[in-house]
């Protein structure tokens, strides 16, 4: 059953692919976390795997949507990361989770978001780029921050109930 | 898009697989009362996430629900089909059929006809509906479709009634079978008449 078709992204270390039927248990196991805090979570298991079919379903509808980020030469998900666009929201984000504290620190969430950013405005041709953070979330606000996104302060909130940051990827200079 | 979901149909129905142009109708019923007894009624962010995972249910299962349409005008019924999120016991054959579209037999029609393809095509054995104790329109299309509670069947969360639905075996020739497709005639076509004679 191949429902979707997606691109595979590929950076200096990583390579990302769509999501598929057995990375499952790995994202049930993460949203089962308190690490899910700042994304959603924690959740039930069923709770966890209809939020796994919705990220395969947001590629059906908008022929974008999560990468499963893999280390080259394994195919082990470590997270997702890229675009994301649900009902409602005010702007696409590009956002990341890694499901494990074991893969932080080594620039992967970087590396992987960076080639996302890129992928957003030079193939999806996306107008505007943001990133949608919780408050309390600092490690994905340093993040943000390195990869050269701003606080933006004024702009719409997806979920004005549960404000957060919003962070803003500057357009790079010279793109049509 | 490629899409691998099989297309089925029956007199008055064409059974496709869920689309992005449909979700407006999908939103429409879950975001109102009629949804009350399937997790609803969701707000709109809820209803978009639940209908990329109705999608999302067929490219990890390799089954799920079909849009019901209408095989003249094109319109959008309901949906019918198969679900299986994590941690239920068993498969469920699941339907729902869009408030102003009820009373004409829709959901007996797509529903016997996926039960169909899951027994012949997919090898199913058996399955179930779980049914809210309170939903009677929906109990009441169980046991038109042949289902009976099955009272030692787990549960998804003890909330619900499971319904067995017949093994496919008593559903080929049986009278049981025969009632079903009569039923489905005669809400395709008021005036029919079975064949054969009156027993009384």
């Amino acid at each position: 059953m191949t429902l979707i078709q997606t691109p595979v992204l590929e950076t200096e270390r990583l390579i990302l692919r769509g999501p598929k039927a057995s990375d499952a248990d790995t994202f049930m196991g993460f949203y089962a976390t308190e690490r899910s805090q700042f994304t959603g979570g924690p959740m039930t298991p069923r709770q966890a795997w209809n939020f796994f079919g919705t990220e395969i379903g947001h590629w059906a509808i908008h022929g974008f949507g999560m990468f499963v980020v893999t280390r080259k030469g394994s195919d082990a998900a470590l997270g997702i990361v890229g675009h994301w666009y649900p009902w409602g929201w005010p702007e696409k984000e590009v956002g990341w989770v890694l499901f494990d504290a074991a893969s932080e620190g080594q620039g992967i969430a970087f590396e992987a978001a960076q080639a996302c950013i890129d992928h957003a405005w030079q193939v999806l041709n996306w107008p505007t780029i943001v990133s949608y953070i919780a408050h309390g979330n600092d490690a994905s606000v340093a993040l943000a921050k390195r990869l050269g996104a701003t606080l933006d302060e004024h702009a719409q909130q997806p979920k004005p109930e549960t404000p957060g940051y919003v962070y803003r990827h500057p357009r790079p200079e010279g793109l049509a | 898009m490629s899409t691998q979901i099989p297309i089925l149909e029956t007199t008055r129905l064409v059974l496709r697989g869920p689309e992005p142009d449909d979700y407006p109708d999908f939103k429409a019923t879950f975001t109102s009362y009629r949804a009350r007894f399937m997790g609803g009624p969701l707000n709109a962010y809820e209803a978009w996430m639940l209908y990329a995972a109705e999608i999302g249910h067929w490219q990890i299962r390799g089954y799920g629900m079909w849009m019901i349409h209408d095989k003249v005008s094109g319109d959008t019924l309901g949906m019918a089909g198969g679900w299986k999120p994590a941690k239920w016991p068993e498969a469920e054959i699941a339907w729902v059929i869009w408030p102003d579209r009820g009373g004409k037999g829709y959901a007996l029609e797509a529903t016997h006809r996926v039960r169909g393809h899951f027994y012949d095509k997919l090898g199913w054995e058996t399955a179930v509906s779980y049914i809210d104790p309170k939903n009677l329109d929906s109990i009441r299309l169980a046991e038109r479709l042949g289902a009976v509670k099955d009272h030692d069947a787990g549960t998804i969360d003890g909330n619900h009634a499971v319904y067995r639905h017949p093994a496919p075996d008593e559903l080929t020739g049986s009278q049981l079978a025969h009632g079903i497709e009569m039923e489905i005639s005669h809400y395709a076509d008021p005036l029919f008449k079975p064949k054969g004679w009156a027993i009384d």
